[in-house]
């Protein structure tokens, strides 16, 4: 039996879903997403779109999470580190560098042009204490404290026509990163690629759209099952309430933090 | 137990799909100005065969539900004048009009004035915060910019030049039989196609076609269009 006291820790729940626009051309999947808790409650997470005009954006967009992750996972961030804005700001800015780097690698591996590789790329680090994201592209990093407070850390970032955006191949890349963080008591993150922005951010506003995140945050909450959980969400993802109103690929990450007591779930409804 | 799992699955997989709202904003828009010769020389079997093409257009836009909502078409014809025939409308509200020809062919003022409905439109669509495409003018005529100022032809193309290398527009020009291929290229920057005989029908559906595509791309510059099968070079 599990009891109420159990010491809190981050449970994420991700997926990623085919656009029914690839799915009726036969294409794959061209998002990416990919995370890992590291000791003392810091959890790494990235999501990548590889551009539909790229031959191997599916490729560039793996290739950009795992190294993303991998990279800040070495880099071996302390708490003690993650303490000073500065230090966090480069933990992330050496993951998008080397991100870029293992990507444009490939490229020239393959004889192929980096931008036959073109992807977006979010990298969040969070603690209970903090979450700081850097960008580049479109798609959008959320969190929520324990007030209930919900931010966007990010914005989409598109040219004047919305389906132009910055890549991480893309010449400028380095200088249109968006980096920015939040201390404070983090209880939910979120980070999701473009196909799914107009549905959870309102774009008027410029602000995350409550009634779309809460839900998938208690969801979160209450996953017993991982791999359950991974499911419903990859379900919920492909529902035709998501599809009739985009057909674009869609990656979503959640993370809440906090203790599991079944007592808790039941009160939570 | 086991039917009690089961049942809490299927509980929590409907909840997810019902409990989630979603955001509402408007739909990204592409907007696609058509300018259109109704001059004289169009009179007769020509300027039916283009009605019959602006209903196909009409039709094929709406089997798409996204491009329905997304494609929006404007009309604007050029003879001695210049009208507005039809202002920026979603497909799906989209009447096609019935046009008649008669008069002189004001190509150059024609071309500034869908330019300049375009700048309108765009200045609407981010005062709204709607998202947009890149917007597209196709531009159809059996001759040549005739019964205007020369140099307002020429401000038109030095405009479209201008347009087309800052991204502002991409504008698609189709010579239809006797139309003068020369001058139609000194005007436009990308290569006039002539259409095949009278078969507007086939451009429309290719037309349709082709801004579903791109009202459906996704941080993708470059968008795949369909091969051209109703016209040449």
């Amino acid at each position: 039996m599990d009891t109420p006291q159990q010491t809190p820790k981050w449970r994420i729940v991700a997926a990623s879903a085919c656009g029914t626009s690839h799915l009726k051309n036969n294409q794959l999947c061209q998002d990416a997403h990919h995370w890992e808790i590291l000791p003392d409650n810091i959890l790494v997470a990235a999501v990548a779109d590889g551009a539909g005009s790229a031959s191997q954006g599916k490729i560039g967009a793996m290739i950009a999470v795992e190294t993303a992750v991998e990279n800040i996972s070495l880099q071996g961030p302390t708490p003690r580190k993650i303490q000073d804005d500065t230090q966090l700001y480069q933990l992330l800015q050496e993951a998008v560098v080397a991100a870029k780097k293992a990507v444009e690698n490939e490229a020239s591996a393959c004889n192929h042009q980096p931008h036959d590789l073109a992807t977006t790329l979010i990298v969040m680090v969070a603690t209970p204490e903090v979450v700081a994201v850097a960008q580049i592209g479109d798609g959008v990093a959320v969190a929520k404290d324990l007030n209930d407070n919900l931010r966007s850390l990010t914005m989409p970032e598109n040219g004047e026509y919305i389906n132009e955006t910055t890549f991480l191949t893309s010449p400028n890349a380095l200088d249109t990163v968006q980096f920015n963080l939040w201390r404070e008591e983090i209880a939910n993150v979120a980070v999701l690629t473009d196909g799914l922005q107009m549905l959870a951010l309102n774009l008027v506003l410029g602000e995350p759209h409550k009634p779309f995140f809460s839900p998938l945050f208690n969801f979160a909450m209450k996953a017993e099952n991982p791999t359950v959980a991974k499911e419903q969400l990859s379900k919920f993802l492909g529902s035709e309430r998501i599809t009739q109103r985009t057909d674009d690929d869609l990656t979503l990450i959640i993370g809440v933090f906090g203790t599991m007591g079944i007592g808790n779930n039941l009160l939570q409804t | 137990m086991d039917l009690n799992i089961t049942q809490k699955v299927m509980l929590d997989t409907l909840r997810l799909d019902e409990v989630v709202e979603f955001a509402e904003n408007p739909e990204p828009r592409c907007p696609c100005v058509l300018l259109l010769d109704t001059s004289g020389s169009m009179q007769g079997e020509k300027i039916e065969s283009l009605n019959q093409g602006l209903l196909s257009l009409k039709d094929e836009l709406v089997k798409n539900p996204l491009a329905a909502r997304r494609v929006e078409v404007a009309i604007i014809t050029f003879d001695t004048n210049i009208n507005i025939v039809q202002d920026f409308v979603t497909a799906d509200q989209f009447n096609p009009p019935i046009l008649t020809a008669q008069g002189l062919t004001t190509m150059g003022a024609g071309i500034h004035k869908a330019l300049d409905i375009i700048q309108e439109r765009k200045f609407q669509y981010r005062s709204h915060g709607i998202a947009y495409y890149r917007p597209w003018v196709f531009m159809i005529t059996d001759g040549e910019p005739q019964g205007e100022l020369e140099h307002v032809v020429d401000q038109a193309a030095f405009r479209l030049q201008e347009d087309e290398a800052n991204k502002r527009v991409a504008f698609f020009t189709v010579g239809v039989e006797n139309a003068n291929m020369d001058r139609l290229n000194q005007i436009a920057v990308r290569t006039p196609l002539k259409l095949k005989g009278l078969n507007f029908i086939e451009m429309f559906v290719w037309l349709s076609a082709s801004m579903s595509a791109v009202s459906h791309s996704q941080i993708d510059e470059q968008v795949a269009l369909p091969p051209i099968g109703w016209g040449s070079i």
